[in-house]
């Protein structure tokens, strides 16, 4: 799986764990935890749940700061390694 | 500790089957009615989990007069609606009984969800003096949580009517928190908080009153208090810091998820630390299985494990893809063995955050200052 085929699925994801559809056609270099998604521990951990379910990932577990939260692309990019 | 009472309706909670009634619906079951009434004194909280239309739920929560941080009604599995209920107020399977009548329901929850403790309707009028039931500490707050997880339900379904987001809705709900010096009075709320909360937790042991104390009298002690239009939640967090900025204690409800008060605690902290002159503040912490949520919200504030080596040759072949039947793995169980209770032990880390450049910003919500 590529980080691209990734990132296509994250989107949609995103939208739903924030509940907010716009938030699907941010870019992926848009900070998640800006203003712009406003990522928090309720939607964050809410978003880890799914990704673990769809990709078989445990963000937490692997990436004790979470880096990989950063942007869309950065996420991306982490799963694709290890999924 | 159970935390969370998820009840059938028909044969349980009602001395009867709800859809069955012509006209007038059964009453309560007066025996469990009143096993549920004394738990929520108790600070446990009630759900439904029930094969009934919606209105079954709105019924008896007008007939029995208790507050339900959450109902399921509709025709699917009883484990599904449990797991919605379980995700939906953060619990874990170990903190959740389910009461039903109805034999197969009870297979078929404690087939799926193993660690939810299953019960019968007699089971349930014994379970009352069981220490599962039986928190050593209840507070006022404590007593009063039940009513504020069914405010809780109410905010989060005008939330999802309202669209928009986060901020937007914490400013329409007129969201009010305080921040301030704790006194003498809080003391019990805040050892409460650090024996009941896991997921905004840095530690995993209950901190004692008199350490508090001692904070507390040197000025160390900060709680947060919050409530809005929905209703008073009191206080729902705290930190205890050193006098070098070290936080030894920080502690939040999970009432608070997703309502930006571990955020706004941190923020307020970084600013005192930096109006005092501290180059970093530093948060020690045990991460465990649990407490993802709170670095979230260390990450989204900045913070760094200052202390965490970048992961060894052995971590990264136990997190190799040749290692995917293992996937439930936490950063916890990569470095160290399981713990009592067969949870895996936690993993000591030193989250830091330096002070030059922007901080953390509070939003225009968040008083921190003095109690009136």
């Amino acid at each position: 799986m590529t980080s691209d085929d990734v990132l296509a699925e994250l989107r949609p994801m995103l939208a739903g764990v924030t509940g907010r559809p716009e938030v699907a056609a941010v870019t992926a270099q848009t900070a998640l935890f800006g203003p712009e998604v406003g990522l928090d521990s309720l939607t964050g951990t809410l978003l880890l749940v799914e990704i673990q379910e769809r990709f078989g990932v445990d963000v937490a577990a692997e990436d004790l700061n979470l880096d990989s939260l950063a942007t869309l692309a950065t996420l991306a990019t982490f799963i694709a390694q290890r999924a | 500790m159970i935390k969370c009472v998820v009840w059938d309706i028909d044969n349980t909670l009602l001395a009867g089957t709800y859809l069955e009634s012509a006209g007038q619906p059964p009453a309560p079951d007066p025996g469990l009615l009143a096993v549920a009434r004394e738990l929520d004194g108790r600070g446990i909280v009630h759900a439904l989990a029930s094969k009934n239309p919606p209105e079954a739920a709105d019924y008896v929560g007008r007939v029995t007069g208790l507050p339900f941080a959450a109902a399921e009604c509709g025709w699917g599995r009883k484990s599904e609606a449990i797991g919605r209920i379980m995700a939906d107020l953060g619990l874990a399977q170990d903190a959740v009984a389910f009461v039903d009548d109805d034999m197969l329901e009870r297979a078929e929850v404690g087939a799926v969800l193993a660690g939810v403790l299953v019960l019968t309707p007699e089971d349930a009028i014994e379970a009352v003096s069981w220490p599962e039931f039986s928190p050593a500490v209840i507070t006022a707050e404590g007593r009063r949580r039940g009513l504020m997880y069914a405010q809780r339900r109410q905010r989060q379904e005008e939330a999802r009517a309202f669209g928009g987001s986060r901020d937007d809705f914490l400013r329409y709900a007129g969201t009010d928190v305080l921040i301030a010096p704790a006194g003498p009075a809080d003391l019990p709320r805040l050892h409460e908080l650090s024996v009941r909360t896991h997921q905004f937790n840095t530690g995993t042991e209950p901190v004692a009153e008199a350490r508090l104390a001692g904070a507390q009298a040197a000025g160390g002690l900060t709680a947060v208090w919050l409530r809005d239009r929905f209703g008073d939640d009191g206080l729902v967090g705290g930190a205890l810091v050193e006098a070098d900025w070290t936080v030894s204690m920080l502690v939040m409800s999970c009432r608070a998820l997703g309502r930006g008060l571990l955020d706004a605690l941190l923020a307020a902290l970084c600013g005192q630390a930096a109006a005092s002159g501290a180059g970093e503040l530093r948060i020690p912490c045990l991460i465990t299985d649990r407490n993802v949520p709170l670095r979230l919200a260390l990450a989204a504030a900045g913070f760094r494990a200052a202390d965490s080596p970048a992961p060894t040759a052995a971590d990264s072949l136990r997190t190799s893809p040749s290692s995917k039947s293992s996937r439930g793995s936490t950063v916890s169980e990569l470095a160290a063995p399981a713990g009592p209770a067969g949870r895996p032990a936690p993993r000591a880390v030193v989250f830091s955050r330096s002070l030059a450049g922007p901080l953390p910003v509070l939003p225009g919500w968040v008083i921190v200052g003095e109690r009136p």
